[in-house]
């Protein structure tokens, strides 16, 4: 199995957050098998228009030591948080976004960015693998 | 006055604890994080001891503590901490420990114990007591104001649009010291930051709370409801909440007590901060800033003399380039009262107040020698 260092959605309705993990890339979030916690996305901003990323690198090296990988997510919030380059995605998003403002007023913009929140929901969230359940 | 406060004990301990080798006069790291690069350690990048030093030792005893350039203005701790300062400081503090041990309303505040003991046995409590005592009386350093953070570390203006807020990352990596630990914002236009001081303050405090602080602004630091606090004369309560609140070198935590200070010398009441920890950065603060006229006349009008010399000597000591330092360097063996007659002469403001006050101390002594010989 893939270890990886990936988002764990918790929080509730209409107010997600995510917990920086380190896991098995195909589990369950909210399974308790989760390695080690090293940090926290808020994609919520804050009053003073502010999402808090917080990240415990000198954890994060040592699972990247021991070849844990991110997901494409945390690798392009790590991207623009300085310690990666900046993920290619990133700038292929800014490019859409402000395509899409040149045409959109500015309140789809955030209409925007809560689906984005959805899509890593999406992609963080899978199904635990069948085969395993019936084993146990 | 002053001498009646202090008791006989805790004057004897404390004068034994200056001269002693074991007590030295210095901050104590753990209490205050801002002050953990000011004893003065090579390798230090602290920025208020980058600015301009070049060449000067570590007890500036060549180059002037507080010379009268814009320089010195911005770095007051260098001359707070030193070692010939401190011990003024502390010695014009005094311990009463009746005021240091007033009972508080706070949490954790005990009831008060009574025992039956032997003489030997208070002894030895009021010397545990009184070490105690010291500690709570450590004086939160003066310090210029902190220089504003202005470094940007990437400029990528492809990711314009990205976001509408800001991202903020803060490193929670183990055992790293609050002032190192690296918090950098990606603004909307794509800019890549360190965080501002006023930005730290509030993540540090979100991630890693320090107890009896807020995040942001405390309603009573505001001017009109400090002003209202001041009017009620709680001069002490301000300085101990802006203590813990703040950070030292906080610009806030300065415009307070300064402010704070600034009240009670228009109002005359420094013996409300008598044996707190307070008293020493508001005597440094009028000495650094050349307002001692109306503490000299206090402490004159008290009839300590001691507390007068002292004062004066810690004039000397900041402003080391003053006339009267001179003249008083240059005289063999003065008394304590040429030493304030000289300041009074030539380096006071309001020079008649001071005069009028060291006459009418000298009368006061005259009649109470004259009244003793009768005896």
């Amino acid at each position: 199995m893939a270890l990886a260092i990936r988002f764990a959605l918790f929080g509730c309705t209409n107010r997600p957050f995510f917990h920086i993990v380190v896991m098995e890339k195909r589990r369950a979030q909210r399974s308790g098998k989760i390695k080690e916690m090293i940090g926290s996305y808020d994609p919520m901003p804050n009053q003073d228009n502010q999402k808090l990323v917080a990240v415990d690198f000198q954890k994060l090296q040592k699972w990247l030591g021991f070849g844990a990988v991110p997901t494409k997510h945390v690798a392009e919030l790590l991207g623009l948080g300085g310690f990666y380059p900046i993920h290619p995605m990133s700038y292929i998003k800014a490019k859409r976004k402000r395509k899409l403002m040149e045409k959109q007023p500015a309140d789809m913009q955030a209409k925007e960015e809560a689906q984005e929140t959805e899509a890593i929901q999406v992609n963080e969230d899978t199904q635990p693998v069948s085969t395993e359940d019936a084993s146990q | 006055m002053a001498a009646s406060m202090k008791c006989a004990w805790a004057r004897c301990l404390s004068t034994i604890l200056l001269n002693s080798t074991k007590h030295r006069c210095q901050i104590s790291q753990p209490l205050y994080a801002s002050c953990s690069n000011i004893s003065g350690d090579s390798g230090n990048d602290e920025i208020i001891f980058r600015k301009g030093e070049g060449g000067t030792d570590q007890t500036g005893q060549e180059a002037g503590l507080a010379d009268d350039t814009k320089k010195h203005r911005r770095d007051p701790g260098k001359a707070f901490t030193d070692v010939r300062v401190q011990k003024i400081l502390l010695r014009l503090t005094g311990l009463d420990l009746d005021k240091v041990y007033e009972y508080r309303a706070a949490k954790g505040a005990g009831v008060a114990k009574v025992a039956l003991m032997s003489d030997q046995q208070l002894k030895k409590v009021y010397e545990s007591a009184s070490y105690k005592a010291l500690r709570k009386l450590q004086m939160p350093p003066v310090l210029g104001a902190r220089e504003p953070i202005d470094e940007v570390l990437s400029e990528d203006p492809e990711l314009e649009g990205l976001n509408t807020s800001k991202l903020v990352f803060i490193d929670i990596s183990q055992r790293v010291p609050l002032k190192k630990r690296t918090i950098v914002v990606r603004e909307p236009n794509g800019t890549l930051r360190k965080a501002s001081w006023e930005e730290r303050d509030v993540t540090l405090q979100k991630y890693f709370p320090q107890s009896g602080r807020k995040i942001g602004l405390p309603r009573m630091f505001q001017q009109d409801n400090l002003e209202c606090m001041l009017d009620d004369g709680k001069h002490e309560y301000i300085l101990n909440r802006a203590c813990s609140q703040f950070e030292i070198d906080d610009p806030e935590y300065i415009r307070v007590t300064q402010r704070t200070y600034e009240h009670i010398h228009s109002n005359g009441k420094f013996e409300d901060l008598r044996s707190t920890r307070h008293f020493g950065p508001m005597i440094f603060y009028f000495t650094y800033y050349k307002k001692i006229d109306k503490l000299l006349v206090a402490f004159l009008e008290e009839e300590s003399l001691e507390d007068s010399v002292d004062l004066v000597k810690l004039y000397h000591i900041v402003h080391p380039s003053c006339k009267s330092a001179e003249k008083v360097a240059s005289m063999p063996d003065p008394t304590p009262l040429e030493i304030i007659g000289a300041f009074a002469e030539m380096d006071a403001t309001q020079k008649s107040l001071v005069q009028q006050a060291i006459q009418t101390y000298e009368k006061e002594c005259d009649s109470t020698d004259s009244t003793q010989l009768r005896r």
